[in-house]
């Protein structure tokens, strides 16, 4: 087990910005709170790593250069981690690193996106073409929805899932948003609303796609020793895996089952010394209203995915509930801060203080699963309740 | 404030460049692995089923089926198997329009990299 303290956190909401505020505000926003949260000052950082997707979004190289520097913070560990969507989990795991290997006392982990304001939807649909393989899809014009669909039509014919199940997603997901003051999407939608918005890549209609979001969010990451009350109460990361798959769609066995899923989540499960059974709540990269189940499948937390959706398993109530937060879908999608504030609703939800819909007990483990391409980078964590 | 960037990119294409070259002819160039034989297209410089990091380049003829295909507002794609490849490879359709399920690798538009597929019947195969 890992033994880092995830000792506080905080997010800023996620949506398009129209109050011309700008990410360097939002960072700071984050930061200052998350540092609040966890019962420290500013100058007790002394690491941060910021995810951010792309300089084509932020229009700035070097970011963690420069938000240390707009957070007053100077003679620091600084640096950037990217990896696609699963930009801001895979610089948890880099701050989680830095704290195991007593390369830091406490990290503080910023992700932020500015993927709705800076730049057209049409600009950051083609940016995000390349983030496959530029030479052989991206310049083709191919879409990540183009892709996700593609291989979604493979899992529904090799599971029998279907669009109502994916309306099902993508209607839970936005009901579960409207607890979470921070959502992008919080609406009171049905089933049909999604059958009646506009197919972008058929299976997949506008409402069955997560949104472009501008925000940011922030954990600070310690070990006990470095907290104080040496992290009384907060959850702790148990356990951490990250697996790669064939960039190329087609060169995938199997297109339609995101199956470096699994290896990530073994990985971590073995670092938590837990089983998949154990996982009581889970935060799940759901891009798509069908990559959730996809994602589900992967990472092994159903024998029969499709069955357990239709059995009600993944809703509020159910044995496993799954984006309560509202997910990529309701919550929204500010690339490089998605993972992170997916690390902190699981945190949130096990020391049972979550700003959002709260789970009904707050179980031993949590799991925040997040990927860049179509499940091309995976990151898995699983988070552990304070005993 | 606003800002405007506009880039122009010359990207080198390394040990790719056959390929890149038979693309822009409209034709097929696969890679082979010589100790395994899996042939790839697009083509990997190394071998994804053994590893091998020895491959020949070797033509297809171009044709492709298509197993899955989406369509969008802005054109058409498809996961298609061309004749002689192992595995799938993504593809944009230059006919979008048509139903066919299956095509033939077309000269990329503007000279841009990438797979296109011109979607025909089978007896429009003049190869
Ligand atoms: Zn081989």
């Amino acid at each position: 087990m890992s033994g880092v303290v995830v000792a506080g956190g905080a997010m800023t909401p996620f949506n398009r910005r129209k109050d011309g505020s700008g990410m360097r505000d939002w960072a700071r926003a984050a930061f200052f709170d998350a540092v609040a949260d966890a019962r420290l000052e500013a100058g007790d950082i002394d690491a941060l790593v910021v995810a951010s997707e792309s300089d084509f979004f932020t229009l700035q190289l070097n970011p963690a250069a420069l938000i240390a520097d707009e957070l007053g913070l100077f003679g620091i560990a600084a640096q950037r981690v990217e990896g696609g969507g699963a930009s801001g989990h895979l610089a948890v795991h880099a701050g989680a690193a830095m704290v195991m290997a007593g390369r830091a006392r406490r990290v503080a982990v910023v992700g932020l996106e500015p993927s709705a304001s800076h730049l057209p939807g049409a600009a950051v649909g083609a940016l995000y073409g390349l983030s496959f393989d530029a030479w052989t899809d991206g310049m083709t014009g191919i879409d990540s929805t183009s892709l996700y669909a593609l291989s979604v039509q493979a899992f529904m014919e090799e599971t029998g899932a279907g669009q109502d199940d994916f309306a099902a997603i993508a209607v839970r997901n936005r009901q579960n948003a409207r607890a979470n003051p921070n959502a992008h999407l919080p609406l009171d939608i049905a089933a049909a609303d999604v059958a009646a918005s506009p197919v972008i890549a058929q299976p997949y209609r506008r409402l069955d796609c997560s949104p472009l979001s501008d925000g940011a969010a922030c954990v600070i990451l310690a070990g006990a020793a470095g907290l104080p009350d040496g992290g009384a109460g907060r959850a702790r990361i148990a356990g951490m895996g990250v697996a790669n798959d064939r960039v190329r769609l087609g060169e995938r066995a199997r297109p339609g089952r995101f199956e470096a899923k699994g290896v990530a989540m073994r990985r971590a499960l073995a670092e938590a010394g837990a089983t998949a059974a154990e996982i009581g709540l889970a935060e799940i990269y759901d891009s798509y209203s069908g990559a959730q189940l996809q994602a589900l499948d992967g990472l092994g937390l159903a024998g029969d995915v499709v069955g357990a959706e239709r059995e009600g398993v993944f809703a509020a109530d159910g044995a496993l509930p799954v984006n309560l937060s509202g997910g990529l879908l309701g919550q929204g999608a500010p690339v490089g801060a998605t993972g992170v504030a997916q690390v902190l609703a699981c945190a949130l939800q096990l020391e049972g203080r979550y700003f959002g819909r709260r789970v009904a007990t707050p179980p031993r483990y949590a799991l925040a699963d997040t990927h860049g391409g179509v499940a091309t980078l995976n990151a898995v964590s699983i988070l552990e309740a304070a005993r | 404030m606003k800002y405007r960037l506009t880039l122009d990119y010359t990207v080198p294409e390394g040990t790719l460049a056959p390929y890149f070259d038979a693309l822009r002819q409209g034709q097929a160039l696969a890679a082979q692995c010589t100790s395994c034989a899996a042939t790839s297209f697009p083509p990997r410089p190394i071998c994804g089923a053994c590893g091998g990091r020895e491959m020949n380049w070797r033509d297809l003829t171009g044709r492709a089926g298509v197993v899955r295909r989406t369509d969008t507002e802005n054109g058409a794609f498809a996961l298609v198997r061309f004749d002689g490849a192992d595995g799938l490879a993504t593809v944009a359709l230059a006919n979008p329009a048509e139903r066919q399920a299956a095509g033939r690798l077309a000269v990329p538009p503007d000279a841009r990299p990438g797979l296109w597929l011109q979607l025909e019947n089978e007896d429009d195969d003049h190869a």
